[in-house]
């Protein structure tokens, strides 16, 4: 493994500290924001429940995709980014060292402890997250469920793939996409997300 | 000033960031609005209301332990001007407490993660767009008067996001 973590979280946290005179922070050629796990919990559990049992599938694909979208955006700008050509870039051997990079950057914004399981070139990602936020949120409010909750690191998961090896930028978002088959809100021990090619691929 | 250190108040063990103790994750402004825009074309008023209602509920819990930690910042002055300090330091931008009473205030906003973020990606709009930080204001507000959760509206007169010149705030009991 090339790549190594501790100097991506180092960056991250040192250029969270800087922002201009506007309260706005840009860094990795974006804006970021430091917001409670909580509201992000509260926004996706309740946006679910409010969209009720008839339309719990359509939550759950819109929640998916719009972390898919935000993913496929944030880490192109990540990717092209000055701090990324500093701090990372030397630390990049092959192609798919990108996508340790990535998740990397996920562990730093506080995402989870993701761990990249298994990576076949073109075709499939497997990434183990023992604590993510959703996950951990969901707990905290709800019983344990029947279905997996962790929508912004499935959609994200998907967003690695479709930067690697989708379509050229931006017309790949969506070629590839995420399941999380296990999760720690249904009682499993960690969550995993696997992405593979899509079968039909979602019109952005 | 405050005895407030930023560096040592945002820290992380592991995996998991914090500020003052709250665990936090980084989020960028395509997410962000991201999320607002799903909320609104899907859901319409009632998603407008859960953006408003989450940012409301987490700075509320978010304030409460704040000052549950630092009891020595006591004056309303001095919280209000804490909760300033610590929206510009999370990325969301400045905020302007004006004429703060219990009963009501008026603030300003002349700059914003989620306005540069909402123009950056979908452009000017036509009705006033800053629903996370309605509902931040008035959370903090009643954190700040020791009231409960709910009790004021916030209401938005001016937004960047139409191209007015600032983002202008109404605080009233509900
Ligand atoms: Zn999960
Ligand atoms: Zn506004």
């Amino acid at each position: 493994m090339a790549i190594d973590g501790t100097k991506i979280v180092h960056a991250v946290m040192e250029g969270s500290k800087i922002r201009e005179s506007k309260g706005i922070i840009p860094l990795f050629g974006v804006y970021l924001s430091l917001l409670s796990v909580e509201y992000y919990n509260n926004l996706s559990f309740d946006f679910e429940e409010k969209m009720g049992k008839t339309r719990e599938a359509e939550a759950e694909a819109l929640l998916i995709e719009a972390a898919q979208e935000c993913g496929y955006a944030t880490f192109q700008g990540i990717r092209n980014s000055w701090e990324w050509e500093q701090i990372v870039s030397p630390m990049i051997e092959t192609k798919e060292d990108q996508i340790l990079g990535f998740a990397a950057v996920a562990v730093a914004f506080g995402w989870g402890d993701l761990e990249v399981k298994e990576l076949v070139p073109g075709e499939k990602l497997v990434i183990k997250v023992g604590d993510s936020y959703e996950a951990r949120g969901y707990l905290k409010n709800y019983e344990r469920t029947h279905s997996s909750k962790c929508y912004m690191l499935r959609g994200v998961t998907g967003a690695f793939m479709d930067l690697l090896y989708g379509e050229d930028y931006p017309d790949g978002c969506f070629d590839f996409s995420a399941e999380e088959p296990f999760c720690r809100a249904k009682g499993d021990p960690c969550c995993e997300f696997i992405a593979r090619k899509s079968s039909c691929k979602k019109n952005t | 000033m405050i005895i407030f250190d930023w560096q040592h108040e945002l820290n992380r063990k592991g995996h998991r960031v914090a500020i003052s103790g709250q665990p936090i994750a980084m989020h960028c402004h395509h997410y962000n609005i991201n999320l607002q825009k799903t909320l609104e074309d899907t859901l319409g008023d009632e998603g407008v209301q859960l953006l408003y209602q989450s940012a409301e509920e987490t700075s509320y819990h978010g304030f409460q332990n704040l000052f549950n930690q630092y009891k020595k910042i006591r004056t309303i002055k001095s919280k209000l001007e804490l909760a300033a300090m610590l929206y510009q330091n999370s990325g969301l931008g400045i905020i302007h407490f004006q004429r703060v009473r219990p009963s009501g205030a008026r603030i300003e906003s002349p700059a914003s993660h989620h306005v540069t973020g909402w123009l950056a990606k979908h452009g000017r709009r036509d009705t006033p767009g800053c629903h996370f930080t309605r509902g931040w204001i008035a959370g903090t507000l009643e954190a700040i008067y020791s009231l409960p959760c709910g009790f004021y509206t916030v209401d938005e007169t001016k937004c960047k996001m139409k191209r007015d010149d600032e983002c202008i705030f109404h605080v009233q009991e509900r």
